[in-house]
């Protein structure tokens, strides 16, 4: 990392244009996606940033009138080429989705399901090790310790996502994508996960689309700014809000739209 | 922001809640109210009201059917001289035997002795098979004389309670001097179908009718299940699949006479295919092409109830698995299924009832025999609840009647049980979110 020449970059995509039947929702985007970076996405509603979050880990495959050209990589593969996996590709590039979306099961079995299908540990004393890890690495063991068998679905909003985070996690991904994470849950709960996000972005390379540019300025060092389904401007966070090149990042970042 | 004040609106007069013509508007939408309840409540009465009658005359008729009237019947065996030897009676060739010595003959003279010559039969065209199965139970029998309650005559039953005109005096007679009595039935759960209905059973029916539930469920579910998950997590959303669509929610309202014809033609039939003879492909009268016709009918109502189900399982649920690497397969047998099981049980057992309560495509395939041996398999002849109930229906003795009821009791205890699995079931296996 330290290296004279510049890492590898994680994750890359290169002229991605997205179109869903005649519509083209996103527009030759190129955007790089680095290890121990959180990369916000911001931009107003229906500007295309999710829509090209979810083209990261191929979440788009489930639309059938979603149609993606250009190139994105991860670790230097295509990951739209027919070599590529997409079940293994979703485990590498893990997804936490707006809306917390646990199981209907108990926490252990939410947590435990990924690695379980992916056929990760190899006892159930392993298996209760990645659980426990997982939930600790997304803060919510100490809450939750006493009550594995307990719903999913029965923890508050926030402890929902969390553990949706951790369920992410136990797959052991490289990059987690989060589409407005925090955008059902009220000001503590967002707290907790921007905290969480400081906390993992050593580990995994972060993706994080929000329509709050507070949060962006707060939690990530790389901001992109979409608008209209253009990638508009891509850059250091502190300079995108502090001196944006372009006049619509200007504007956008000073309420005269959005 | 700095737009132009629209043009100032006249000024408003502030509005009074209290002025005559408010409070009628107020009072009309209580009474509308009142009104619409009235209504709803009159819907619900009258609906109770038409069940309870329903219940009410069938219980009247029916609880009958569950009693059989027996005379009581003194028999000399000895007297009877049967060429029979003893230890015939207890080898499978003893009714064989039994017949060729006469028997039933011999019961009858057993009635004309006791009772005398009358206008009326006095004994079931049963009664002598209750004195070979007596017989068949202890051979000793043949050195004693007995006394034997033997099931009366429909004629004799019906008089006793009061049906018959030309058969009352005597039944009275012979009720007070205490030859006859009147019991429960139980040969109604366990014999079949008769020409004499005092001893007519619906086991055979009851049989058929399981034996055909059996085959329906296992063709239908399966097939009724994947094409729903097929059609909804695996199919292209395009013309084809509209047609497909469409063509299914027509095949749900098809009556379902014309699925009897169906299985008729294609199971029944035979036609000639590259110059070879082929077909029938199935047996005649038997559960199995019974149970496959009524598949086919049920089918679409498991296929819609199926796919409505699956649609109401979130796909935030489909998503979260996706999104952790699930593959499409996973996502359905370990997220989807389950979570839609509950609806699917509901419309298999909503579907099961339909075929269970079902006539007329079985009288196409011939399930109207007179079935007097229950099935003992899927492809011997059989007959079903409903059709029994039909056949029975159609006969002019008094004392079927009666049996025409208890039947549909039976029937109608069988679908509450079932009805009532498929809410334990939804209940049991539903999520709460």
């Amino acid at each position: 990392m330290t290296d004279a020449h510049p890492a590898p970059h994680k994750m890359s995509a290169r002229g991605v244009s997205v179109s869903y039947g005649d519509k083209q929702a996103i527009r030759d985007v190129s955007i790089d996606v680095d290890m121990d970076h959180v990369t916000a996405f911001i931009g107003p509603s229906g500007c295309g940033k999710s829509t090209f979050l979810r083209t990261l880990n191929r979440m788009n495959d489930t639309i059938p009138s979603a149609r993606v050209t250009g190139e994105i990589t991860l670790d230097g593969e295509d990951i739209y080429s027919s070599d590529m996996d997409v079940v293994q590709l979703r485990a590498r590039v893990g997804m936490v989705f707006q809306k917390p979306n646990p199981f209907p099961k108990s926490i252990y079995e939410n947590v435990a399901y990924g690695p379980r299908i992916h056929g990760l540990a190899a006892s159930k004393g392993a298996l209760d090790g990645i659980v426990e890890q997982s939930l600790r690495r997304a803060g919510l063991w100490d809450e939750v310790k006493d009550r594995l068998n307990d719903s999913g679905t029965a923890l508050s909003g926030g402890q929902q996502q969390r553990l949706c985070i951790a369920r992410a996690i136990a797959v052991d991904p490289e990059v987690i994508l989060m589409d407005e994470p925090c955008s059902a849950l009220d000001p503590i709960a967002t707290a907790k996960i921007e905290e969480l996000i400081h906390e993992l972005k050593g580990r995994y390379a972060i993706v994080i689309v929000t329509h709050n540019m507070q949060q962006a300025a707060r939690v990530s060092q790389k901001t992109a700014f979409f608008h209209l389904g253009q990638l508009v401007e891509y850059g250091d966070t502190d300079n995108i809000f502090t001196a944006p090149r372009q006049e619509r990042t200007k504007d956008y970042i000073t309420g005269r739209y959005g | 922001m700095n737009k132009p004040a629209p043009e100032a609106a006249p000024a408003r007069a502030p509005t009074d809640w209290k002025t005559e013509a408010m409070q009628k508007r107020i009072r009309r939408r209580y009474a509308r109210e009142r009104r619409f309840k009235l209504f709803g409540m009159l819907a619900v009465i009258l609906s109770a009201a038409f069940l309870a009658f329903l219940l009410f005359t069938m219980v009247t008729n029916g609880w009958r059917g569950f009693t059989r009237t027996e005379i009581a019947l003194p028999l000399d065996f000895p007297a009877m001289a049967m060429k029979i030897d003893p230890a015939q009676l207890s080898t499978p060739g003893a009714n064989l035997a039994l017949a060729g010595a006469e028997l039933e003959d011999k019961v009858s003279n057993a009635a004309l002795a006791a009772y005398g010559a009358q206008s009326v039969p006095l004994l079931s065209d049963a009664a002598w098979l209750k004195v070979r199965e007596a017989l068949k139970a202890d051979p000793s029998l043949l050195h004693q004389k007995k006394l034997l309650w033997v099931p009366a005559s429909t004629q004799v039953e019906q008089g006793l309670r009061g049906n018959d005109a030309a058969a009352a005096p005597l039944a009275k007679k012979l009720y007070d001097a205490g030859k006859l009595h009147t019991g429960f039935n139980a040969g109604f759960f366990s014999e079949s179908d008769s020409t004499d209905p005092v001893a007519v059973g619906i086991w055979g029916a009851f049989k058929g009718s399981l034996l055909t539930m059996a085959v329906t469920f296992l063709i239908a579910f399966p097939i009724g299940v994947l094409s729903a998950i097929y059609l909804e997590e695996y199919a292209p959303k395009n013309r084809w699949t509209d047609l497909i669509e469409v063509s299914i929610n027509n095949l749900a309202a098809v009556p379902s006479i014309i699925f009897g014809l169906l299985g008729l033609a294609v199971f029944l039939g035979s036609w000639s295919l590259f110059g070879m003879r082929v077909g029938p492909l199935l047996p005649r009268s038997a559960a199995l092409v019974g149970g496959v016709t009524l598949a086919l009918m049920i089918m679409p109502v498991i296929v819609i109830a199926s796919r409505n189900a699956i649609k109401g399982v979130p796909p935030s649920i489909r998503d979260a698995a996706l999104g952790i690497g699930a593959s499409r397969i996973q996502v359905v047998f370990h997220h989807v299924l389950p979570l839609a099981m509950p609806g699917i049980l509901t419309g298999t057992i909503i579907g099961m009832a339909r075929a269970l309560g079902e006539t007329a495509p079985l009288l196409l395939i011939g399930m109207r025999a007179f079935i007097v041996t229950p099935p003992g398999g899927f492809t011997d002849p059989a007959t079903v609840l409903p059709v029994q109930i039909f056949l029975w229906s159609d006969e002019v003795s008094r004392g079927f009647v009666e049996k025409t009821s208890a039947a549909i009791l039976v029937l109608l205890v069988f679908l509450l049980a079932m009805n009532g699995l498929a809410i334990y079931l939804r209940n049991k296996f539903e999520t709460r979110w």
